[in-house]
């Protein structure tokens, strides 16, 4: 079942057009990626669909039915977090839930506050200020306001800007831990394409307005031509292995002695056999099937 | 939802520094013209009597408590509105510069809400402002300088009001007073409604209450239409109710004009706060 579909949207800010055709949809249970270059128009099409912004053109429904029509019941079973969660750093960060908790659309119990405090690791810092916290701190307190009211759609719009590697894997195990243990679906844009990679399931990738492509991840990265990396000892010999016997594969030197080399079929087998036996001293062979070749390819287009 | 939110804006504006600066500088100003009082009221009173001396002779105390409410009121309205300013300009777009709008936007409560939330906290806000200002200038300047008829000087000549018709005449005042600081209020949101930081709101209603005041002094007839119908012409109007025979048509008219200022200047809040495309 579809929780979020999304056609033909448009949305114009006067004569530009910052969204002209972006369509998908994202099924129950889903970890969906989210994904676009800068000014693609992930962000307006983000806050459309959390009615910041009104679209020019196109339909959203929720759960089966049109936001527009039912706002408040659908923002009732949604959380997000657009770009950087906000929060009124001159209060706490217990005071600060207990506000967006009194206009969630459910009852929340003090209790409940204290769990998702808990849950995000913030526990004994709820009665400080949010003025004094860290940004990761500010991300994770965004996390517990989102899953405060126990959504149904979690929308996290580049959860991880300017967040620390340690930050970074602070809130991507969050994000997995919605996903394995509450079985959230989960809406994800993120420029970190590795961590999409990991964790969702399913993809769109949009550019200049429109949706570039849509699907199950491993069956868009199935499709792609599979690369490697191999290093190896002797270079003018490989190079010359390479010119005898595979001369239609694009190969690139990367460094010293690392290669690039673009697959059109899967011959990694034989190809290994031919430079252990050329004597290239083969080092290394690492496959490169990576969603960021798929998103370079597919936005070059 | 929407009382819930009420709570929410009165709680913020509660916990904000800002909300006590204009309750601070109101004590302050309130007891500066009490200790100038105190310290030389008896030749502030003179100068005002001095031309009526030769045909009237003042018996008993002049300088008294509610003289000096009058004084105080008189003095103070004309600056309050900067300091409910200060607070009801930052309700909409301080919310938009913290980044906050985002989080209260997405949240189930309608726009509609939001925008009479804060109003309702904003109209709470004045009324405490205004409460306290009744307060300072009444009864602290009845404990220190004691009670007594009030002299008032309009453009009639000098007016005796007995002590004994006072205490409603204060109370109603105070209410018109609150009515013009109300429209003050709802002006600088709607303002507010419009910006992406509190300053501009705060200064563009400082300024359109000066330049409708200096429009309202000019003795230009080309401006003689529009003058019923400015709220600041409005805003003294709570002096009226000290006037004797009491004009009932002016106070009516004024509390109308100024509700219809706030009725209008609340549509356009809710109107440009429903179409607002939050980009922050």
């Amino acid at each position: 079942m579809s929780l979020i579909e999304v056609q033909h949207l448009q949305k114009n800010f006067g004569a530009f057009q910052a969204v002209k055709d972006v369509s998908f949809h994202v099924n129950e249970g889903d970890v969906f990626g989210f994904l676009g270059p800068n000014g693609a128009g992930k962000s307006t099409t983000i806050r459309c669909l959390l009615s910041l912004i009104r679209p020019s053109g196109g339909t959203l429904n929720f759960f089966g039915k049109s936001l527009n029509e039912n706002r408040s019941e659908v923002l009732s079973r949604v959380g997000c977090i657009i770009e950087k969660p906000d929060f009124y750093k001159y209060l706490s960060a217990q005071r600060n839930l207990e506000i967006f908790a009194r206009i969630c659309g459910k009852d929340i119990a003090p209790r409940q506050i204290q769990e998702m405090l808990d849950f995000v690791g913030l526990n004994g810092r709820e009665k400080d200020k949010v003025s004094g916290f860290s940004h990761g701190m500010k991300q994770r307190l965004g996390i517990a306001q989102t899953l405060l009211h126990n959504p149904d759609i979690v929308i996290l719009d580049e959860p991880t800007t300017g967040l620390d590697p340690q930050g970074i894997i602070e809130v991507r195990n969050l994000i997995l831990r919605l996903r394995d243990e509450q079985k959230k679906t989960v809406l994800l844009s993120s420029h970190q394409l590795s961590e999409i990679e990991i964790i969702a399931n399913r993809m769109v990738i949009i550019n200049q307005g429109k949706t570039i492509v849509e699907g199950e991840v491993h069956e868009l990265l199935e499709k792609q031509s599979l690369n490697l990396e191999v290093t190896v000892e002797n270079a003018p010999k490989f190079e010359e292995t390479m010119q005898q016997h595979y001369p239609h594969l694009i190969t690139r030197l990367l460094y010293k002695s690392t290669y690039h080399i673009e697959m059109l079929e899967d011959v990694r087998l034989e190809m290994i056999q031919r430079m252990v036996e050329s004597g290239c001293g083969l080092k290394s062979v690492i496959p490169k099937r990576s969603l960021e070749d798929f998103f370079i390819k597919m936005t070059e287009k | 939802m929407l009382l819930k939110n009420t709570y929410n804006e009165l709680l913020k504006i509660a916990t904000k520094i800002r909300s006590y600066i204009g309750i601070g500088a109101l004590t302050l100003l309130i007891f500066i013209v009490l200790f100038a009082m105190k310290a030389d009221g008896k030749s502030y009173v003179g100068f005002v009597t001095a031309s009526f001396e030769q045909t009237l002779s003042f018996n008993g105390k002049i300088l008294n408590g509610n003289l000096i409410a009058f004084i105080i009121m008189q003095m103070l309205i004309v600056h309050v509105p900067l300091l409910i300013a200060l607070v009801t300009g930052d309700l909409l777009s301080g919310e938009e510069a913290s980044g906050t709008i985002r989080m209260l936007a997405t949240k189930p409560i309608s726009r509609t809400g939001i925008v009479l939330s804060k109003w309702i906290a904003a109209t709470i806000y004045t009324f405490i402002m205004t409460l306290w200002l009744g307060f300072l200038s009444l009864f602290v300047a009845k404990w220190m300088f004691g009670t007594g008829d009030l002299i008032v000087l309009n453009s009639n000549g000098l007016l005796i009001l007995p002590e004994a018709d006072l205490a409603w005449r204060f109370g109603a005042s105070l209410l018109v007073a609150f009515l013009a600081l109300w429209t003050v209020a709802t002006l600088a949101m709607a303002f507010s409604a419009f910006a992406k930081n509190s300053v501009g709101p705060i200064v563009s209603t400082m300024s359109v209450i000066i330049l409708f005041t200096i429009i309202g002094t000019l003795d230009v007839s080309v401006f003689d239409s529009i003058k019923p119908f400015m709220f600041t012409t409005h805003m003294a109007a709570w002096r009226s109710l000290f006037d004797d025979p009491f004009p009932t048509g002016e106070i009516i008219e004024s509390v109308v004009i100024l509700t219809a200022h706030i009725a209008g200047l609340l549509l356009i809040t809710l109107v440009r706060f429903n179409k607002k495309d939050i980009t922050s």
